[in-house]
């Protein structure tokens, strides 16, 4: 398996644990499958929680320190979130790395509803594999960005639920909601 | 049974987390972190949906006002309770303790509008750290203090989280969080104005009360603008609410008042963020 690395090794502003991390990590990149090094380059000068996967080949993600924290406990680590936001992160490069799965745009240069949609597909796989995933939070992304009606529920329950999705099925999901939104205001 | 009841005694199940203010406000990172903000980031922070952070915000936002409506609960019924009634200095007149009863039946509604409203939005009761700070507030010996802290300072707070959050709703199409918002923002107003005449009335012969009052209310004010969270400009996720703070007996010169705080907070959250 791939090898992680985690930035910095050590913590000035934050009660981190940079091999916890790695070790969340490296469990997820065997289960989704990902044979590939991974590193994660946190800026724990900042409590905002963006993440963003910077390379692909190489993989490396980069997390800003409240992406990672326990939102109970302020600067410390939480295993769960950590879990979580790279789960989410991971299954979408897997993806990307999937021919099979088709030519996405870049991250920055995707639509929030396209986003969030593909969110959604790769929530659901964590939740198959065994993550306290939160459904009803991510329903709420889902419905704010695809509309607060019938339609968009059951788009989302296909991505929550799909195994083998491809981009052109994300692509289907917000055209499927875009004219629902329409239909409603028209 | 006990008089000023202190916060550290207040009855939670273990979903909850206390966080304290020095935890609060000592992250060495400060509210935008060490570089004041994102590089290049826009000057707009308002929170609205178009923000891809935005659901995740409005969350935790909401939590915080949950928590703060459990906390109006507890405050508003100790005064009920932690004074003598009568009109004497150290007393709470009786129509007083009236309309804080009244608004605990409204805060006990709050609270289970909140219970729903997380549900929908998918919130856990408890994710988030609980701060007493309105508690606190709701602590102070005396009771034309504890209406400037709480029902002028934090509700009026919450006039503008739900202005800010109904229009949040209304944007998203969110049916279910613009209607609980406008719900209560209607009581807050209410709650907002009985602050604004018992100040009045209680310190009409008393020039000296009604300022110490005045000054606790902007300590109160300030401490919750922390980080620029409210204020007038774009800058701030939070905008101050003015109309409906002038039907809550505010005049505009502390509405101008309050607009200077949240400005000063902000100016000092940069400054927390500036490099040495």
């Amino acid at each position: 398996m791939g090898q992680v690395t985690v930035t910095p090794e050590e913590w000035h502003y934050v009660a981190f644990d940079s091999g916890r991390i790695a070790t969340v990590a490296d469990k997820l990149l065997g289960e989704i499958g990902l044979d590939v090094d991974l590193t994660i380059e946190v800026d724990e000068t900042t409590p905002m929680g963006r993440v963003s996967t910077t390379s692909f080949d190489p993989l490396a993600v980069s997390v800003e320190s409240g992406a990672f924290e326990d939102a109970k406990r302020p600067r410390q680590l939480s295993e769960q979130a950590v879990a979580d936001v790279l789960g989410r992160l991971l299954h979408r490069c897997r993806d990307r790395l999937d021919p099979g799965f088709g030519e996405p745009p870049a991250d920055g240069e995707l639509t929030l509803q396209q986003s969030t949609a593909w969110d959604a597909y790769a929530v659901g796989r964590c939740a198959r594999l065994g993550y306290p995933v939160q459904r009803q939070r991510r329903l709420y992304h889902f419905r704010n960005r695809h509309g607060f009606n019938d339609v968009a529920d059951r788009a989302f329950a296909r991505l929550w639920d799909g195994e083998g999705l491809t981009w052109a099925d994300i692509e289907a999901v917000c055209a499927e909601t875009d004219a629902a939104k329409v239909a409603t205001v028209s | 049974m006990r008089k000023l009841f202190p916060p550290d005694l207040l009855a939670r199940d273990g979903r909850f987390v206390r966080l304290t203010n020095e935890e609060r406000f000592n992250d060495p990172r400060g509210p935008r972190g060490l570089a004041g903000g994102r590089p290049g980031s826009k000057k707009n922070n308002r929170l609205t949906p178009d923000l891809p952070e935005a659901p995740d915000a409005a969350r935790a936002l909401m939590h915080g006002i949950f928590v703060g409506e459990i906390q109006a609960l507890e405050g508003a019924g100790r005064t009920c309770w932690d004074f003598e009634t009568g009109k004497g200095r150290e007393e709470a007149p009786f129509e007083l303790k009236l309309d804080m009863a009244r608004q605990c039946w409204d805060e006990a509604r709050h609270c289970e509008i909140s219970v729903k409203l997380s549900d929908w939005m998918g919130t856990e009761l408890g994710e988030y750290s609980e701060s007493a700070f309105l508690y606190e507030a709701a602590c102070n010996p005396d009771p034309v203090l504890r209406l400037t802290g709480v029902n002028r300072a934090l509700e009026g707070l919450a006039i503008d989280v739900f202005t800010t959050m109904k229009d949040f709703g209304d944007i998203a199409g969110d049916p279910v969080l613009e209607f609980c918002e406008d719900w209560m923002l209607a009581d807050e107003v209410t709650h907002v104005k009985m602050g604004s005449d018992w100040l009045r009335r209680l310190t009409a012969d008393d020039p000296e009360r009604r300022a110490n009052a005045l000054e606790f209310q902007r300590v109160v004010d300030k401490l919750f603008s922390f980080g620029g969270l409210r204020g007038e400009t774009d800058e701030n996720p939070i905008k101050l609410a003015r109309r409906f703070r002038e039907l809550a007996g505010f005049t505009d010169g502390e509405i101008d008042e309050i607009g200077n705080v949240s400005e000063e907070a902000t100016r000092e959250a940069a400054a927390m963020g500036a490099p040495a």
